[in-house]
Parts: structure tokens; C-alpha cells; sequence
């Protein structure tokens, strides 16, 4: 195994709204948008570390923290041995040197009002580095490199191509002779066949300048073709990472496992494959999830121990639960669908809901459970339906929260293994509750 | 700066628009005016003479009430007649009350129409640029105290705010030896000066520079989140790096098109100072036209002819400023311009 080149050790970065000095008059909460909340790994010298995850898990506030183009609120990042959050000077202008960013959008990365070879030479004049006519002979051995040609010096971004100005990018991030890049996001803006062709220069840049990468992208197609080994990210943390093919064959987070099934095949078994997507949207950062952060939309949220019921069935519950918890069932709407202004016919009414929300065969005891919490929220009473359901179908997933372990492929999940401090509170957890009774006051 | 890409674009909006054509053909007569007045115009401007007052422009007559006495039969009478003032080719815009060309004022006056316009606006750029500039590249409490300032600013009518600092300050001014009358390529009875009113072009800046910099900060704001400045700085570039290399190239045009509205309402400012007698300069259209204020009954030309060139200068500048607007559109930029 080679030394790593960077490291990253608990990296955090929030956001806090409601920060303003009114606020703080007014006496609001602050509210912490947890964009990158507490990520560690290593990248090591030499390979692409490919990071996965849905727009908006962080993968770009990552790259640029990493970076230092924002301060981070926590954690440390070390390159080549130095803690990047505490150079300054030439250590920091050495750092900008070494290191370098090639950025996702063709458009807006290039500045219009700049020539390509004023561009691609930007990091050489920032730095002092060799005379006005070297810079230019740079630029255009720069430029043939990277597949364009060296008459096109003069030109300017807008007489090239979304993939010809991603190649200007890189040029550009490549004029300095950097050891580490990060991609953030280099083709996915761009057309298929075209991203094949950046990612073959990457590649072969790569192998010609040991170079060392970190590759973000959402695209999962194109982070297997490149990387070495990923990390995949799921509201600002890692969830799960390791060599590229373990990832791909044998993924071991339920939220892996979805990404990749969400992945349609060229395959003739495709038509009949049922898609089992991840269901609903990524909860909002502002206000993450207790335990594990997947728990929401987990297919594999675990049961407590005391429960046996079909996976399915106890899915459907824990999100009836949720929708009763976050207010998302408007008794009003139901009782009016319901046909009673009354509000005499509870019957009806936990039928109409119950028919509503659950597609699954239910348990007895479990349909039970389920109909008294409708009852009671039928009764106005929102907190007791919402206890009714917490009281039996809690899961150790909201109460504990999940952690990477040392390891070539951890994953953040309960139903792996797991560091002893997480075993330990689950253990906790679970010898602190009584199995309660099995739908006693139901009937 | 001015990529051939910008060029291009120009001259394409330039051949499609007859009214940027117009502006640039009314502006250019009237720089050419100012340039070479003393060699242009057919009188001394501050020249008097009673005998000629109130002369009309050819093609007009005017009657004025002369007041006559004369001995009849032993008695004084006094007699009032109109009489018809003959308009004379000397003056082919007529005179004032004074009896100076009309003409010949209308050329003078606008040097300091375009001195203070050009300068005044030029001051309030690079004032309000870097205010702008600073307040939206930095954000945060910087922004907040450099606005607030501007706010203020703002909320002060720029008329009366302009009176009040001409008080506070007087009114300064430079009087500089016109060239053409030093070097006696034109005739020794022009004005051997200009007057460079001071006070004024500084109080025309101190109050519009507040509008560049509410534009240059909300270009900086958008400027500042693009990927190439994130590029730039990732790169190790300065903060003095990125504005000067990427903000401010890129900020550029809604104050350039800005800034052609603006030299129009500074023009406007100065005529409405002198007008109003706060200037110091003896030798503007606002300075005329109060001046011809008071015979507007009887001799209209005297005061119609500076607001004329008002009117005109307002138009060309503010038609340029459409062009500019509509030819530096990003909208329309990055097509190389269509036929």
C-alpha cells in the first residue's frame, strides 16, 4: 500500500442561517446545514479516488473545503504531510501549486473574457513562473496535449466546445505541474460520447504525470471507469468505501446497493428487471435524520428485536410513521374525503387511511397497532398516534448513529460491522427497552 | 480589455441601428463644437453690445417698446411705439440682452457642459467601482457598511445635496489657457481661458457615484460565485488578483452603459446648478438659460437656444447608451454578432 497523499480526518462544514445580527437580537436559533459533516479518508499517492452521491450530498462543498476555498467549521486536512488549515505564506503558495482544481461547469469556468492561452497560463503569471514568451510556448505544448491545437491560442472560450473548454480546464489546471487534482465533476456536464474522450485524457495524463486524483461525480458509470477505489456519500458523510471492483460486485450499504440498482443495464434481462429505486428525496441537511442519515429511506431498516414482521410491511409502517410524525396527513382532507362533516364514523375513517397507506398485507397484530394509531389521530390526537407507532416500531437505525470502521471497505451501516463504541450503544439500546406488548390495548 | 469579439459586436449593432448612428453623428458635432470653438464661432462670446440686444434669429422678427421724446409745439411728449428689430446675418441666432451672439455662447458653453459631464462622470466611476467592487467581492460586514453608506447617500436629493457641499466648499474653479487662443491659431479676441469649474465636477461626482456602485456590487456579487474566480483563487491568486484580472473586466459593461446615462444627468446637474447660479461658470447653457429666463416673453431664443443643446446632448448621449447596451449584451455576445 502506497503513503497517502492526503489526508482527511473529520472534516466538517456547516452553514448557519439565521446568523445575521437581527437574528441574534431577536434571539432565533441558529440553524446548522450540515453540508459536509464530519468525512474521513485518505487519498494515496498515484490512484483516483472516485466520490459518489445525489446532488446535494456535499460532494462539491468537500472538494472546495478540501481545497481551502472555504473554511472548514471542523477537522483537519494534511498534504504531503502538512496540515493544509494552517499554512500560510510560501508553505500555502507551495500547497496552491502543488494542488489544483479542475472545475464541472465548461461555461462558467473559463473566464469569456479571457484567450485560451491567457487561461491555461493564469496559474503560471499568479506564481511568477517563467517569462511572458515561455509561458506562451507552455500554453501551447499545453494545449497539444491535451488534444486541441496550438494555433487556438488566441481564441476565446466561447469558439469552443463544452468539451473542448473542459480540456482548456485541464490544461489549465495541469500548467503548473500539480501532483494532486481534483475533478469536480469534469464531464458530467458533457455529452456521452465526449466524456468518454475526457476521461481517456485524464487517464492517460495521468499515467504520464503520476498524478494523483480525486474524482467527484454522480454518475456511477463513469467514477467505475476511472477510479481506483470510491468513497460514496450520502448527506455529507461517507457511508461506504473501497476498491473500485469490491464497490461495484460486492457494495455492502443499503444505500450502494440501491445506487446501483437504480443504474439501468444493457442487458436483455433489463425489460423484465423490476427497478427498485430508492424512495423519496434526500432528507434536507438543515435538519438530518436521527441515527443513520439513510434510515428514511433505507430498504433494509433494521427491526427491532422484539418485531418479526415482513421487511416490506415493516417499511410501509415506518414510513406511515414519518408522515404522521413530520404532519404530512391532513385529518381535515381525509375526514372531508371520508364523506362525514360529522366526524361520527371513525370506522370509515381509519379504512379510508389505512386503504390508503398500505399496499402490503399487514400482520394481525401489526394491523392492529396500526388501525389504534389511526384512531387516534382520526381523535385529533396527532402525538398519541405518532407514540402508538414510536412506542413498537422504533429501530436501532434512529438511535444509533452508524460509523465507518478502519478497514480497505468499511460502510456506515448497523447490519455490518461495526466499531466496538457503535456495537456498544446498540447494545445499549436494546437491552434498555422492554419488548412492549404485542397490541394489548388495540383491541 | 476590449476583446475583438466586443468589436465585432459593436460595429454589427451599429450598422443595424439608425438611432446609434444618430447619437454618435449628434455627439460628434457637438465634441467638435466644443474642441474647436474658438475657432468656430463668429463672435466673442462675452462681448457686449447694447445697441444689438435682443437681436432675433434670421427668419424671426421681433418688436420691442422704445420709448421716445420729442419736442411738438413746445411740449415734451413722450411717445411709445413698437419697433421692428431687424434680425442681421452677424448674428444668425441672434443675441441676448446684452447684445452677445447667441451662437457663439451656445459653442463656449458647451465645454463646460462636456468638461463637467466627462470629468464629473469619470470621478463617480472610479469612486463608485471600487466601493462596488470592494462591497460585493467581500460581502459580509463589509458589504453591509459600504451600502448603508451608499443608502444614505441616496436618500439625499442629489439637487439639494450638490447645493449644500458647493456651500460648504465654495465654488472653486481653474481658469487654464485654451490653447488655440495661446498658440494663435485662433483669432486674440476669443476668451484666452477655460474655466474649469472644480467645486462642481467634484459635487456632480460625490453625487452620482452612489449608482456605480449599487451596479459594480451586484456584478461583483454574481462575478465573485463563478467557477473561474473559484479557479483563480484555487490557483493562489490574490484577492487584488481575481478583481482586477476577473471581476472587474467582467463588470464592466452595465457601467459602461451606466456610465453614458450618467455623463446625460450630469450635464443635466451642471445646467441646473448654473441655472441656478451655484456653478461660478459664466459661459454654460444653464447659465443662459437663466439669463434668458426673464425675457422669455419677448426675446424666447435667448434661454430656447442652450435648452436646445441640452436636449441635444441628452439625446445623443442616451442614444449611445442604447447602443452600447444593446451591442455589449451578454445576451447577444458570444454570437459573434448576426448579420
Amino acid at each position: 500500500m502506497t503513503d497517502p497523499l492526503v489526508t482527511v480526518d473529520g472534516l466538517e462544514k456547516y452553514y448557519y442561517e439565521n446568523d445575521t445580527l437581527l437574528d441574534r437580537l431577536t434571539g432565533a436559533e441558529r440553524e446548522a446545514v450540515r453540508a459536509v459533516d464530519g468525512v474521513s479518508f485518505e487519498v494515496r499517492e498515484g490512484e483516483t479516488l472516485g466520490v459518489v452521491g445525489e446532488s446535494g450530498c456535499g460532494k462539491s462543498t468537500l472538494a472546495e473545503t478540501l481545497m481551502r476555498l472555504r473554511e472548514p467549521t471542523g477537522g483537519s486536512v494534511t498534504f504531503d504531510g502538512d496540515p493544509v488549515y494552517e499554512l500560510s505564506g510560501d508553505d500555502m503558495d507551495a500547497f496552491r501549486r502543488r494542488a489544483q482544481v479542475m472545475f464541472q461547469d465548461p461555461f462558467s469556468s473559463l473566464d469569456p473574457r479571457m484567450t485560451a492561452g491567457e487561461i491555461i497560463t493564469e496559474p503560471l503569471a499568479i506564481h511568477g513562473v517563467g517569462t511572458g514568451a515561455e509561458r506562451r510556448e507552455r500554453a501551447e505544448t499545453l494545449l497539444e496535449e491535451v488534444g486541441l491545437s496550438a494555433d487556438q491560442i488566441d481564441r476565446y472560450p466561447h469558439e469552443f466546445s463544452g468539451g473542448q473548454r473542459q480540456r482548456i480546464g485541464f490544461a489549465r489546471a495541469l500548467a503548473i505541474d500539480p501532483e494532486f487534482v481534483v475533478l469536480d465533476e469534469p464531464v458530467s456536464a458533457l455529452d456521452v460520447s465526449v466524456q468518454a474522450q475526457v476521461l481517456n485524457l485524464l487517464a492517460d495524463m495521468q499515467a504520464e504525470r503520476d498524478l494523483t486524483y480525486l474524482f467527484i461525480a454522480h454518475d456511477l458509470s463513469v467514477v467505475r471507469h476511472i477510479s481506483d477505489r470510491v468513497a460514496v456519500m450520502y448527506l455529507g458523510e461517507i457511508v461506504e468505501i473501497g476498491p473500485t471492483e469490491e464497490i461495484f460486485e460486492d457494495p455492502q450499504h443499503p444505500y450502494t446497493k440501491a445506487l446501483l440498482e437504480s443504474v439501468p443495464r444493457a442487458d436483455t434481462d433489463e425489460r423484465d428487471r423490476v427497478v427498485e429505486t430508492i424512495r423519496g428525496d434526500v432528507p434536507s441537511p438543515r435538519d438530518p435524520p436521527s441515527g443513520c442519515s439513510f434510515r428514511t429511506r433505507c430498504p433494509e431498516l433494521i427491526q427491532p428485536p422484539w418485531l418479526d414482521a415482513p421487511q416490506a410491511a415493516f417499511r410501509e409502517i415506518s414510513e406511515f410513521r414519518t408522515r404522521i410524525e413530520n404532519g404530512d396527513i391532513d385529518v381535515d382532507t381525509r375526514w372531508e374525503q371520508v364523506g362525514d362533516p360529522d366526524r361520527e364514523d371513525r370506522a370509515a375513517f381509519v379504512d379510508s387511511l389505512y386503504a390508503e397507506a398500505f399496499d402490503e398485507d399487514l400482520p394481525d397484530d401489526d394491523e392492529g397497532t396500526v388501525r389504534e394509531a389511526i384512531r387516534a389521530l382520526a381523535d385529533g390526537d396527532r402525538e398519541a398516534a405518532a407514540a402508538t407507532l414510536r412506542e413498537r416500531y422504533r429501530s436501532p437505525c434512529e438511535a444509533v448513529d452508524p460509523a465507518l470502521p478502519a478497514g480497505e471497505h468499511p460502510s456506515a451501516c448497523l447490519l455490518n460491522e461495526q466499531p466496538d463504541d457503535v456495537e456498544a450503544a446498540r447494545e445499549e439500546w436494546e437491552a434498555d427497552r422492554d419488548a412492549p406488548g404485542v397490541g394489548a390495548s388495540s383491541r | 480589455m476590449i476583446s475583438p469579439r466586443t468589436l465585432r459586436n459593436l460595429r454589427s449593432e451599429l450598422s443595424r441601428s439608425l438611432l446609434a448612428k444618430l447619437g454618435i453623428a449628434i455627439l460628434a458635432v457637438i465634441l467638435f463644437t466644443a474642441l474647436f470653438a474658438p475657432l468656430l464661432a463668429p463672435h466673442d462670446p462675452t462681448d457686449q453690445n447694447l445697441d444689438n440686444a435682443n437681436v432675433p434669429p434670421l427668419g424671426f422678427t421681433a418688436t420691442e417698446n422704445q420709448t421716445t421724446s420729442q419736442m411738438v409745439d413746445g411740449e415734451v411728449q413722450i411717445v411709445e411705439e413698437e419697433v421692428v428689430v431687424n434680425t442681421t446675418a452677424e448674428h444668425p441666432l441672434g443675441t441676448d440682452s446684452l447684445g452677445r451672439d447667441v451662437l457663439s455662447r451656445t459653442m463656449f458653453g458647451a465645454r463646460t457642459s462636456l468638461l463637467v459631464g466627462l470629468l464629473g462622470t469619470s470621478i463617480a466611476v472610479v469612486l463608485g467601482v471600487t466601493v462596488g467592487i470592494t462591497a460585493g467581492y467581500y460581502g459580509g460586514r463589509i458589504d453591509d457598511a459600504l451600502m448603508r453608506f451608499a443608502d444614505v447617500m441616496l436618500a439625499f436629493p442629489s439637487l439639494v445635496l450638490a447645493i449644500a457641499l458647493i456651500g460648504l466648499w465654495g465654488q472653486a474653479s481653474w481658469r487654464i489657457p485654451d490653447p488655440l487662443v495661446a498658440l494663435g491659431i485662433a483669432s486674440s479676441e476669443m476668451p484666452e481661458h477655460v474655466v474649469l469649474p472644480g467645486t462642481v465636477i467634484v459635487v456632480v461626482a460625490l453625487v452620482n457615484w452612489v449608482w456605480f456602485a449599487r451596479v459594480a456590487r451586484g456584478e461583483a456579487l454574481s462575478v465573485r460565485d463563478q467557477e473561474y474566480v473559484k479557479a483563480a483563487r484555487s490557483m493562489g491568486g490574490s484577492d487584488l488578483h481575481v478583481i482586477l484580472k476577473h471581476v472587474l473586466p467582467n463588470s464592466l459593461t452595465p457601467i459602461l452603459v451606466l456610465a453614458t446615462i450618467q455623463i446625460a444627468a450630469i450635464i443635466l446637474l451642471e445646467s441646473s446648478l448654473s441655472f441656478l447660479g451655484f456653478s461660478g461658470a459664466q459661459l454654460s447653457w444653464g447659465f443662459d438659460i437663466a439669463q434668458g429666463r426673464q425675457y422669455l416673453s419677448s426675446s424666447w431664443w435667448i434661454a430656447t437656444v442652450p435648452g436646445l443643446a441640452i436636449v441635444a446632448a441628452v439625446i445623443g448621449i442616451n442614444l449611445i447608451g442604447d447602443w452600447l447596451r444593446d451591442a455589449l449584451d451578454p445576451g447577444i455576445e458570444g454570437q459573434g454578432g448576426a448579420p
